[in-house]
């Protein structure tokens, strides 16, 4: 009986405890970032050479995405209205709202979680394992400093850009399918009658705030790979999975405060 | 002067340093040999803090450093400096920025004040014609070259080379001992090299201590070395295939 319960316990509380302990890494790399931001310890350089490949990177997926997404969501969308109030007026206007509020930044910031956070908890977790963080360490050089926080600033910034972008190539893509699909002129479409500037700030929050936290989360994964290349890919599988899903709460949690704080 | 005491290290379930002591003299060069994977590199990681020990103390020139916090092991760190078993350099920066990197760290110079120092460094071990190249450019032991050069930038009274000769060629390798050896001699550096290469071994080495099983097995001179009956001992040192060695 004392057996089963024992075993019972260690099978919940072992990975409760291993999921403590990476929150708290975490959370201990974010106050580092903090500390040295509050010191204005920054590389510029490096800051845009990130900004730089961030862009780069990210640009052709979330045109892609965003595109089809416009695409998907109209379509549906617009198929509904037409079963039940055949008018269009409205949907234009909703869908943009919708995509500052909500799809524009997720989405984005999720393409960005996978496709930039592998890139940088593998760039770091080989850093790692070929000793270059140690070496880092020797020249007085703190790695959180050195590594990841130009990475925060870059991303951050970007993903607020990309954002913006992304509204816009689901707009586009969005309106050519009304027009060509539904008839709906795309001056009805294209209307920000219902687009407040309080919308626009909760999308560009979320985007900010995912930019900083992706790099982070995924960087962490980087600083704990450990034996050789088989731990760089383990690094690099958790950086996905923790920043994408990182993306995830801080949508749920900011929608949250912009509901109950701001009445957004 | 460098001792450990007692040190104990594992990671996770697998402990790899069960109890070692050892005591570097100053201006002494001590070898530590030992199987790959036998801890070697764990062991002198120690010294400047990369690793912190589950237990155990290491006292550096009289100082306690076991457990400095990161920001005072810069200081440590200053006067002992380390090359690396990958003869790591910065990916991402010329071989001139590398060397240039414990410049601007350490002592705070500017960006061209360090470049300037850094080419001296460079040109010691003629390595200056590769400032402008990057480290993917470079074989492995023109790499080696630059990691001795950035490492001996801060003059450290301490330097750990961990495999300082391992996969290069026996020319190369004659160097980097000379240079170990001349450290000694002309500058008074205390080293701790960590090893596989037993002619270099037994040419510079003042003391050798083998690592066995998380433990010192044997700390000697190379003469006590060669004249041990310890079979673990003579089975490495005579690079045998049988033996009682569990690998
Ligand atoms: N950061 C780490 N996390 C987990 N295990 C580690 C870590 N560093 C070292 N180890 C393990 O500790 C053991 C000793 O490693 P170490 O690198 O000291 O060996 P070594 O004696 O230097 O061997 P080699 O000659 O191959 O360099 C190895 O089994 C290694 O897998
Ligand atoms: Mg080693």
């Amino acid at each position: 009986m004392n057996g089963a319960l024992e075993a019972t316990l260690r099978a919940v509380g072992g990975p409760l405890v291993a999921v403590g302990r990476h929150v708290f890494d975490i959370y201990s790399v974010f106050a580092q970032v903090v500390t040295a931001l509050l010191k204005g310890a920054v590389r510029w350089r490096e800051v845009f050479r990130q900004a730089y490949l961030i862009g780069n990177r990210s640009l052709f997926f979330i045109t892609v995405t965003l595109g089809f997404l416009g695409l998907i969501s109209v379509y549906q969308v617009a198929s509904q209205i037409q079963r039940i109030l055949p008018d269009f007026t409205m949907m234009g206007p909703a869908f943009i709202q919708l995509m500052w509020r909500e799809f524009a930044p997720t989405i984005t910031g999720l393409m960005v979680a996978t496709r930039v956070g592998s890139g940088i908890a593998a760039e770091i977790g080989s850093m790692v394992v070929t000793e270059q963080v140690d070496a880092l360490r020797m020249c007085n050089a703190d790695p959180v400093r050195y590594l990841i926080v130009p990475r925060t600033i870059a991303s951050a910034v970007m993903l607020v850009m990309l954002t913006i972008y992304a509204v816009l190539v689901a707009t586009l893509a969005g309106m050519a399918l009304a027009d060509v699909v539904f008839d709906v002129s795309p001056s009805t479409f294209v209307s920000l009658q219902l687009v407040s500037p309080r919308d626009v700030a909760l999308g560009l929050v979320k985007a900010f705030s995912y930019g900083f936290w992706i790099p982070i989360v995924a960087g962490q994964a980087g600083l704990a790979a450990s034996g050789g290349s088989a731990g760089v890919g383990w690094a690099t599988t958790r950086a996905v999975v923790s920043s994408s899903f990182a993306v995830i709460l801080l949508d749920f949690i900011i929608s949250g405060i912009g509901y109950a704080v701001f009445n957004l | 002067m460098i001792e450990f005491i007692d040190i104990h290290k594992s990671f996770g379930p697998k402990r790899v340093l069960k109890g070692v002591s050892l005591t570097v003299d100053q201006g002494q060069v001590l070898y530590v040999i030992g199987s790959s994977g036998a801890g070697k590199s764990v062991l002198v990681k120690h010294l400047v803090g990369l690793l912190r020990p589950d237990s155990g103390r290491i006292i550096l020139d009289g100082r306690d450093v076991t457990w400095l916090s990161e920001a005072e092991f810069y200081a440590v760190r200053k006067k002992c400096a380390m090359v690396f078993q990958n003869s790591t350099l910065f990916d991402s920066m010329s071989i001139l920025d590398n060397v240039a990197l414990p410049y601007r760290k350490h002592f705070r110079l500017s960006r061209d004040e360090a470049s300037r120092r850094a080419l001296d460094k460079l040109a010691l071990v003629q390595m200056e014609d590769a400032a402008r190249r990057f480290p993917g450019d470079l074989g492995d032991g023109l790499r080696k070259r630059v990691a001795i050069a950035r490492a001996l930038t801060l003059e450290p009274e301490f330097v750990i080379f961990d495999e300082p000769t391992t996969g290069l060629d026996p020319v190369a390798a004659a160097n980097v001992d000379a240079l170990i050896r001349s450290l000694r001699n002309d500058t008074g550096v205390t080293a701790i090299v960590v090893s596989h290469d037993l002619r270099s071994i037994f040419s510079v080495a003042d003391r050798i201590a083998m690592i066995y099983d998380g433990n010192i097995r044997l700390d000697g001179t190379p003469q006590e070395f060669r004249a041990s009956d310890d079979p673990v001992v003579s089975q490495f040192i005579n690079g045998r295939a049988d033996g009682p060695m569990k690998i």
